[in-house]
C-alpha cells in the first residue's frame, strides 16, 4: 500500500449510527499537498469523515491514516498534524482576538515568548492584524472565519481540515477565503475542505472526491474526474454548408459515435459531435474537414463545468 | 495580503515533567482567568458577596452583644469574638457552597454550547490538563473571596477569644468544601451538554450536602434512637459516638462548629478526649480531620469521573 504519498488515506471506512449507516466503505486518498475539494450533497457524510480523522468520533470499521498515523492508535501525533476548522465558528465570549490565538496556541504547547510573534504572523495572514485587539464576538462572520483558519494554522500542521469554509459568507468574504486556501497551500500544506457550493471548489482545487449516501462516487484530480464521470466528449461545429459532406467525414474518424443537428442561426448550420477519443482525435476531426474544404466557422469543444460533473454524478443516488 | 510564515512550533514535550506547570502555564487557567476577571462582573460578584457577608455578620453582632451583656450584667467579651467568628464563618460556608458550583457548572456545557469543544479537544492539551485548569481557576476566584473576607472574620480578633488555630481550620474546611462543590459542578458540567442542567444539579447536590444530608441523617438517628446517655455497653457507647461523629462530619458547617467547640473546650485541633458514662476517657479525633478526608476523597473521585467523561471519544 503506498500510503506515504498520501496524507490522508482511508480504506474500507465504515461508520454506522445505530442501523443508519453514514459512511460506507469510503476509500480516501488525499496526496500530500494537494487542494482536495471533499463534494457531497448535504448529509452525505462529509463531516462524518472528518470527525473521524480528527479523533472526534469513532470509527465502525475500516482504517484511517493521517500522516502516516493510525487516528485510532495515535491520536496525539494525528491532533499535531491537522488543523482543524469545523463548520461552525467557536466563540468564547469576553475575548480579545489576540488572545484567542494565543490560548489555543498554549494549547498547542507552544512556549508563551513564540506566540506573541506567531500571533502577529497569523493575524498579518489573514489580513486582521488591525482588529487585534477587538473583542473576538465583534467581528464579522467572514473575519471568524478567517480568523478560524489562523487557528488552524497556529502549531504549524501539515494537513488542514476545514468543513465548509466557505459556506454561510458573502461572495467576497467567500473569495477572500478562497484565497487564503490558495495562499496556505502554497505555504506547504495540504488542503482538505469539504463543501457542497461546486463553484468555491472548480477554481482552486487539484483534488476531488465526490461523495453521496456515504459512498465515494468518484476521485482523483480534477480532469480524471471530468473523464470517469463525462466519458463522452462533446464537440459543436459549426459550418456554412456542406453539412453531409462535413458528417461523412466526421464519420470516419474512431471514437465518433454520434452527430447530431442542432437548430440553425442565420445562414449557419450547427451540429454536435460525441465523441469518446483522445485529443489527437479532435485534431484528426478538424484535420478531415479542412483537407475536404469544408467551410468550418466556428470548431469548439464543450467543457462542462463541475456543476453539470456533479449533477450526473450524483443523480439518481440521493436517497 | 501578508505573505508569512508561522514561526514552527517548539516541539518540547517538556511540561509532562513539571507539574508547576499544570497550574503556571495552563492556557485554561489563563483564559479563563481573563475571561472571568474582565469587565465589571468579577467586581459586582465580589461587592454583592461581601455586602451579603457583612451585612450578615452586623446582625451576628447585634444578636450576640444583646444576648451577652443580658446575661448577669457581666459582658463576655471573648464570647462575642468568638461568635461572632463562628456566625461568620457559617454564612461564608453557605455562600461558598452556593456560589463555587456557579463558577464550575458551565465548565464544560459551555465549552459544547459555545461551539469549541471540539476545538479544544483536537488540540494537544490533555484532558486531566483541561478538567484541572477550569477547577483551578475557580477555586483561584474562591480563594479571592475566602481572602476577602478575611477583613470580616479579623473584626472576632477585635473581641479576642479566636486564636489563629480556629482561623486557620476555619480556611481549611471552607476551602474543602468549596473544592467539593467545585468539583462537583464540573462532573455535572462533563455530564450534560447544557448549562442550565448542569446547575440545576450541582445545585441540588449542594443543598443535598448542606441541608439535605444533616437532616436525613438526624432524622435516622432520631428513629433508631440513639442516645448516648443510655447506652447497654460502653462498647455501644463508642460504636454510637463514632456514628454521631460521622454524621456530623459529613456536613461542613456542623464539622466547623465542633471543630472550634474541641478547641476551645480541650485546647486541642487534632483530637479530643470524650468520657464514657463509665469512667473511661477515649480519644477521638477531631471531626475536620475526617471531613477533610472524606471531602477530598469524594473531590478526587468526581475530578476522576470529568476526566473520564471528556476522555470519551464519541460514537
Amino acid at each position: 500500500m503506498a500510503s506515504e504519498e498520501y496524507i490522508i488515506h482511508t480504506h474500507g471506512l465504515v461508520k454506522r449510527y445505530g442501523k443508519l449507516t453514514a459512511i460506507n466503505n469510503l476509500s480516501l486518498r488525499v496526496p500530500q499537498g494537494s487542494i482536495y475539494g471533499f463534494i457531497g450533497p448535504n448529509g452525505a457524510g462529509k463531516t462524518t469523515t472528518m470527525r473521524i480523522l480528527t479523533t472526534l468520533i469513532s470509527l465502525t470499521a475500516g482504517e484511517a491514516y493521517v500522516a502516516g498515523y493510525s487516528v485510532l492508535k495515535h491520536q496525539r501525533e494525528v491532533r499535531r498534524a491537522i488543523g482543524y476548522m469545523p463548520d461552525f465558528f467557536g466563540v468564547y465570549d469576553d475575548m480579545k482576538v489576540w488572545e484567542y490565538l494565543d490560548f489555543f496556541a498554549a494549547c498547542y504547547d507552544i512556549p508563551e515568548r513564540e506566540r506573541q510573534p506567531l500571533i502577529n504572523d497569523l493575524l498579518a495572514l489573514v489580513d486582521l492584524a488591525h482588529r487585534r485587539e477587538d473583542m473576538v464576538e465583534k467581528l464579522s462572520r467572514g473575519m471568524k472565519q478567517r480568523l478560524s483558519l489562523a487557528r488552524t494554522l497556529a502549531h504549524d500542521p501539515e494537513v488542514l481540515i476545514l468543513d465548509e469554509p466557505a459556506s454561510g459568507l458573502d461572495p467576497r468574504a467567500r473569495i477572500e477565503i478562497r484565497e487564503l486556501l490558495v495562499e496556505m497551500a502554497q505555504m506547504g500544506k495540504t488542503i482538505f475542505f469539504s463543501s457542497h457550493i461546486l463553484a468555491d471548489v472548480a477554481e482552486i482545487c487539484t483534488h476531488l472526491g465526490i461523495i453521496e449516501s456515504g459512498e465515494m462516487v468518484a476521485q482523483g484530480t480534477v480532469s480524471e474526474i471530468r473523464q470517469q464521470l463525462m466519458p463522452m466528449r462533446e464537440i459543436t461545429i459549426t459550418l456554412l454548408d456542406r453539412v453531409d459532406d462535413a458528417k461523412e467525414a466526421l464519420m470516419t474518424i474512431t471514437g465518433v459515435t454520434d452527430i447530431v443537428d442542432l437548430p440553425n442561426s442565420e445562414k449557419r448550420r450547427r451540429i454536435k459531435v460525441s465523441f469518446s477519443g483522445d485529443d489527437a482525435g479532435v485534431s484528426e476531426m478538424l484535420q478531415a474537414l479542412s483537407s475536404r474544404a469544408i467551410p468550418v466557422v466556428n470548431f469548439a469543444e464543450q467543457t462542462h463545468d463541475l456543476e453539470t460533473v456533479f449533477m450526473r454524478a450524483t443523480k439518481g443516488i440521493v436517497s | 495580503m501578508t505573505t508569512a510564515t508561522p514561526a514552527s512550533p517548539n516541539r518540547n514535550p517538556s511540561h509532562q515533567r513539571r507539574p508547576l506547570r499544570l497550574v503556571l502555564d495552563n492556557p485554561v487557567v489563563l483564559k479563563e482567568l481573563r475571561g472571568r476577571m474582565r469587565g465589571a462582573r468579577a467586581f459586582i460578584v465580589l461587592t454583592i458577596y461581601l455586602l451579603l457577608l457583612g451585612l450578615f455578620t452586623s446582625l451576628v453582632y447585634v444578636a450576640v452583644a444583646e444576648s451577652s451583656t443580658s446575661a448577669g450584667g457581666q459582658v463576655n467579651i471573648g464570647q462575642i469574638g468568638r461568635t461572632l467568628f463562628a456566625g461568620v464563618v457559617a454564612i461564608e460556608l453557605l455562600l461558598v457552597s452556593f456560589i463555587a458550583p456557579a463558577f464550575t457548572s458551565g465548565a464544560i456545557s459551555g465549552e459544547r454550547e459555545h461551539q469549541t469543544y471540539d476545538l479544544l479537544r483536537t488540540t494537544l492539551l490533555p484532558t486531566h490538563w483541561m478538567v484541572l485548569g477550569k477547577l483551578l481557576s475557580a477555586m483561584l476566584f474562591v480563594l479571592m473571596l475566602l481572602l476577602a473576607a478575611i477583613p470580616l472574620q479579623s473584626i472576632a480578633f477585635f473581641f479576642g477569644g479566636v486564636a489563629i488555630t480556629e482561623v486557620l481550620l476555619a480556611f481549611v474546611i471552607l476551602f474543602v468544601t468549596a473544592m467539593f462543590f467545585c468539583t462537583v459542578g464540573i462532573y455535572f458540567s462533563s455530564r450534560t451538554s447544557r448549562t442550565l442542567s448542569a446547575s440545576v444539579l450541582t445545585y441540588s447536590t449542594a443543598t443535598f450536602f448542606t441541608f439535605g444530608l444533616p437532616i436525613l441523617l438526624g432524622s435516622v438517628m432520631l428513629v433508631f434512637g440513639l442516645s448516648l446517655n443510655d447506652m447497654p455497653s460502653s462498647q455501644a457507647e463508642i460504636i454510637a459516638l463514632v456514628i454521631v461523629g460521622g454524621v456530623l462530619s459529613s456536613n461542613s458547617a456542623a464539622t466547623a462548629l465542633l471543630t472550634q467547640s474541641i478547641l476551645i473546650n480541650q485546647q486541642s485541633a487534632g483530637t479530643y478526649t470524650y468520657t464514657l458514662s463509665n469512667g473511661d476517657t477515649i480519644t477521638l479525633l477531631s471531626p475536620w480531620i475526617p471531613f477533610t478526608l472524606v471531602y477530598l476523597t469524594l473531590t478526587i473521585v468526581f475530578f476522576l469521573l470529568a476526566v473520564r467523561r471528556v476522555k470519551v471519544v464519541e460514537r
